[in-house]
């Protein structure tokens, strides 16, 4: 006690004294009142504006969603070979606000990713410039998203992500330091057949929208629909995130056979590449386009034409246009070129069909017992109607016809004659049956509307109709021609042209099959038969000889139309006929516009294509050889020519 | 112990040398205030994942680990933890000889700050030691409490008069002076701390009128000086039409009034998905509004307050003056943050960087929070029991 004293003394032990009690007391009650208003404060600012920033910060939330890209659907051919597919491709994506992130090394601030990261992006992709990546480092500290290439293959970015990914044994990663670069995944159209059927399958542009051709017309089937990665709100305005799986679009598969078509077009450039020069300098035709249809359903096995492009770089001009003019030409002079080559000349070109309307012609007659198998006409060389004098191929006259023989020959005067028999009124009941003047309705965009072209009832004249019987003086298309033909032999079924015979879904599974769609009965069974047999005795011995494939039974037509303006020999050949005989098979269609040649108004030009892909696509298809073989036309190619090819035969009758 | 401080109260000076027997066995330590601290370090990591998770994980920054804040807190407070545990078992009065030192010793760290400091966010206040980091602003809060504790304590006596005042606080006006240049809001919580420190050691009142009207001139000074502020004082005054500047505060203001009264649910905040910036730091509050609502806020306030009061308690019951005083520096930090912190959320006042005690992110300033803690701990273990009978 009295120690302590002491220690009291010479120490004093300073006490909180009352009044220093009291002055925390006041303090502590500032502090108090300071609290309580910042609670009023709350409470004003829920109050007053609590539903205003409710609503703020809900119309705020962009749900961040990042998009998760779907894949189109492929496009295959009918035996599953595909023609169009996604494939995915990365764009390399550099995040700078990452790569210059600062770590603490030994208590010095470094950016450690930039010179591996630097480092690993240089090796495995040689192209880039070191300066500009350190430019955007440098400039753009902060982004979170510069391209650094475009659309690599999977292949490509291997290297790098080896390299981030590369552990030792234990697991730990050799390359931690690699960070701040990332890849993004997107799909890009590949055709890997490049060229083929180009006009046909057409191509995307901007990613997903289909340009030309079937990409065009089956867009939206197609395209899938893109997943998200979002956050949303609830019905209880809490915030969730979900993924939602992309939807991929659907694949198709078409009629087209990969094979088939690559046959025709190699028949096809063989032929333009022979004529080419040959008489003016430049192609072997104006154009050549061929059509192989199964007549018995309308689906279009092949559709091929001179000028294709690659599907995969269909801007591509060259050869078409210089770079000079390129630089020179306005974007509406680039695209009109563009869009000249990616014509699908098929369907979207019209044309006076010649001679392979005679059929038709005879058809109707047939049909309506205007005409019967027995009548014959008196070719003379010429008719006279209306004051117009109109030759018939042979200026000198085939003599007396018959129907069969009007078409072995090729005879124009008969088919005047006959129109004469027909009436104006049933010749165009039956271009209309045979539908010319509409479209045939196939799944491709831009085919060409004819209606405009063709004479009706009301405005046909005699001189018209005469003209029309062979096939001159009005315009069809292609695929109108082909689909007409294959009913004239089918046995009068007149079926929709096709192109896609299925839709898979992404799995595989069918989603939808096409039957095919018979729009109507041109002609009956026996009329059919009829014009089937005279038909096939024009390639046996009539004018489309040459195009006879040795062992096969086979019918056709052959055509010749003089192009406008008339007198100008420049001519339009064609040939559409079948095989076999008795139980059609394939339907060919082909058309050479101005061939190459001092003479174009020989319908073999036509007929050696069609034959040379015939000696090919028969077996091909399984069709068996069934009639003796006689040797016939062995040693004729692409160009008609062989040894025992002379000029008397050159003259044998064309139309 | 509800009783304790009526009891401490009326301890009979003469009873001592009875009493003394008791002195060893009934020690008295305040475990309201632990267990207040411990709930409000716990509920602070709780806000502290809510509010960072989602930053943390879908940032490449960060490794895309929503725990990447959780760690660095957890290894912060683990720290702080010992620092605290230490410091409540050393007697506070051991620290009264260091006290100089401390003060010298911050002064020396906010001067060389200036040197060897590196920046962030714009401002130079961190000091880099290798491994470690810290601002030596938060070492100067607790160099002045100890500093002036120990100051006051000397000159208790003598306090009545202003001029005594003012040399007391030209002593600190260094320290404050050093670390204003670069951290203006720190240097306003150690002009407030030694305020408030020496308003309770002084029997007068208004002199502190003066003292306040002083301060309150120099921040206006200040901020007229300092021109990066000026932003920040049109955002204040109209943070909607502020533009970029007004950013922060105007998304903090749509998180506290999104919430409404019970809030939409921890861990549902929508502002935290990156519209409110640094919404795990000194934007905190504005997430505990948004999640817990009103509610949730008014408690934390008065969390806050319970701790306060608390501090309060054992400041009037300390053994000594020195104590006492140590305790109403800590307490005065503690209040001075909060209120600030609130006030800049609710945008009271214009913005500048004050984190919420126990709750936002923070390194050094956890680390010496408990520290102070610590301290306060260590205070009330000097208590005796004596009148509890």
């Amino acid at each position: 006690m009295v120690k302590k004293e002491v220690n009291k003394r010479k120490k004093p032990i300073f006490k909180f004294s009352k009044a220093m009690r009291m002055k925390l007391m006041v303090l502590f009650t500032c502090i108090t009142l300071l609290f309580c208003a910042l609670i009023g404060r709350l409470m004003y600012i829920n109050y007053t504006s609590g539903e205003k920033y409710k609503e703020k910060v809900l119309s705020m939330q962009s749900y961040d969603s990042v998009t998760i890209p779907y894949q189109r659907g492929d496009i295959l051919d009918s035996n599953g070979t595909v023609l169009a597919t996604s494939v995915a491709v990365y764009n390399v994506i550099m995040d700078c606000s990452v790569m210059n992130a600062t770590t603490k090394v030994d208590g010095e601030n470094v950016k450690k990713y930039v010179e591996p990261t630097l480092e690993a992006l240089l090796e495995c992709f040689p192209d880039l410039d070191e300066q500009t990546l350190r430019g955007y480092l440098k400039n753009k500290p902060d982004s979170k998203y510069i391209i650094l290439k475009k659309k690599l293959s999977y292949d490509e970015i291997q290297p790098f992500i080896n390299m981030q990914e590369a552990v030792d044994e234990d697991g730990n990663k050799l390359n931690p330091n690699i960070r701040g670069v990332w890849f993004e995944k997107e799909f890009q159209r590949y055709y890997p057949f490049d060229s083929l059927a180009s006009s046909v399958i057409g191509f995307v542009s901007s990613g997903n929208v289909g340009t030309v051709g079937l990409e065009n017309y089956y867009n939206s089937t197609l395209n899938g629909i893109n997943g998200r990665e979002y956050g949303y709100l609830n019905s209880d305005s809490d915030f969730e995130k979900t993924v939602i799986a992309p939807t991929h679009g659907s694949t198709l598969v078409t009629t087209i056979d990969a094979n088939i078509q690559s046959i025709v077009e190699k028949k096809i450039k063989e032929f333009n590449d022979t004529y080419r020069d040959n008489y003016t300098e430049g192609d072997g035709s104006a154009n050549t386009a061929v059509i192989i249809l199964d007549p018995n359903t309308g689906a279009v096995l092949a559709m091929a034409q001179k000028t294709v492009f690659d599907l995969n770089n269909p801007r591509d001009l060259t050869g078409i246009m210089t770079e000079e003019e390129k630089a020179e030409a306005t974007n509406e002079q680039i695209l009109a070129e563009l869009n000249k080559v990616w014509r699908n000349y098929c369907i979207s070109e019209t044309f006076e069909p010649g001679s392979v309307q005679k059929p038709f012609t005879i058809a109707g007659g047939l049909e309506t017992g205007k005409l019967n198998i027995n009548m014959t006409f008196e070719c003379d060389g010429h008719e006279e109607i209306g004051g117009h004098k109109i030759s018939c191929v042979n200026t000198r006259g085939h003599g007396i016809e018959t129907l069969e023989k009007t078409l072995m020959d090729s005879c124009n005067d008969s088919i005047m004659q006959m129109t004469y028999l027909l009436g104006i009124d049933t010749f165009s009941k039956y271009q209309g049956i045979f539908n010319f003047g509409q479209k045939t309705g196939i799944d491709l965009p831009g085919e060409a509307n004819t209606a405009g072209l063709i004479y009706t009832a009301e405005n046909m004249t005699k001189v018209d109709m005469a003209t029309n019987a062979f096939g001159q003086n009005y315009n069809a298309t292609m695929i109108q021609m082909a689909s007409a033909f294959a009913s004239v032999i089918n046995g009068g079924y007149y079926y929709q042209p096709y192109l896609v015979e299925k839709v898979l879904d992404a799995d595989g599974k069918t989603i939808s099959k096409t039957e095919p769609t018979l729009l109507k009965q041109t002609i009956s069974n026996s009329t059919s038969g009829i014009l089937k047999k005279y038909l096939y005795n024009t390639v046996t011995s009539g004018t489309a000889k040459h195009v006879k494939v040795d062992g096969y039974s086979m019918g056709g037509k052959t055509g010749t139309a003089e192009k406008l303006p008339r007198g100008n020999e420049k001519y339009l050949v064609s040939y559409a006929g079948f095989a076999p005989y008795d139980n059609p098979q394939l339907l060919i269609y082909c058309i050479v516009d101005e061939p190459n040649s001092e003479e174009q108004d020989h319908s073999y030009y036509a007929q050696n294509i069609c034959r040379e892909i015939l000696k090919e696509v028969l077996p091909y298809m399984n069709i068996y050889q069934d009639e003796e073989l006689t040797g016939i036309n062995n040693n004729l190619g692409i160009t008609g020519t062989d040894p025992f090819y002379t000029k008397a035969e050159e003259n044998t009758p064309q139309e | 112990m509800r009783d304790s401080k009526r009891g401490v109260e009326r301890r009979p000076m003469e009873k001592q040398g009875e009493e003394k027997r008791r002195e060893k066995t009934s020690s008295y330590f305040d475990y309201n205030l632990l267990f207040l601290i411990i709930f409000l370090v716990c509920f602070g990591l709780v806000m502290l994942y809510s509010s960072s998770s989602y930053i943390a994980a879908n940032s490449a920054l960060f490794n895309y680990d929503g725990a990447y804040y959780l760690k660095k807190q957890l290894r912060n407070i683990a720290i702080g933890a010992v620092g605290m545990i230490a410091l409540i078992f050393i007697d506070y009065r051991f620290w009264r000889k260091l006290s100089v030192l401390a003060y010298l010793g911050s002064f020396a760290l906010c001067i060389a700050v200036f040197f060897i400091g590196s920046d962030s966010h714009g401002s130079t206040r961190w000091i880099d030691l290798g491994p470690i980091s810290f601002q030596p602003s938060e070492i100067a809060k607790i160099g002045i409490i100890l500093f002036l504790a120990m100051t006051l304590e000397k000159v208790a006596k003598n306090l009545k008069s202003g001029w005594n005042l003012i040399k007391v606080l030209l002593l600190v006006a260094p320290v404050i002076a050093a670390v204003a240049v670069s951290n203006l809001s720190t240097a306003v919580i150690l002009a407030g701390i030694a305020v408030c420190m020496l308003f309770v050691a002084s029997p007068k009142y208004w002199h502190f009128f003066f003292v306040g009207g002083a301060g309150v001139l120099f921040v206006a000074l200040f901020i007229a000086f300092a021109g990066y502020r000026m932003g920040r004082i049109e955002a204040w005054l109209n943070p909607e039409a502020a533009g970029d500047g007004a950013y922060q505060t105007l998304q903090g203001l749509y998180a506290i009034g999104s919430g409404g009264l019970f809030g939409k649910g921890l861990g549902e905040s929508l502002q935290k998905l990156g519209n409110v910036p640094e919404s795990q730091n000194d934007m905190i509050f504005t997430i505990i509004c948004e999640e817990l609502g009103l509610f949730g806020a008014v408690s934390v306030i008065l969390l806050f307050l319970l701790l306060i009061w608390r501090m309060m308690i054992i400041a009037n019951n300390a053994k000594d003056l020195y104590g006492s005083l140590i305790v109403v520096g800590v307490m005065s930090h503690v209040a001075i943050q909060v209120i600030l912190n609130i006030a800049v959320v609710t945008n009271s006042i214009p913005n500048t960087g004050v984190i919420l005690p126990f709750i936002s992110y923070g390194g050094t300033s956890f680390i010496f929070l408990l520290c102070e803690m610590g301290l306060v701990l260590s205070v009330s273990r000097g208590i005796k029991l004596e009148a509890i009978k």
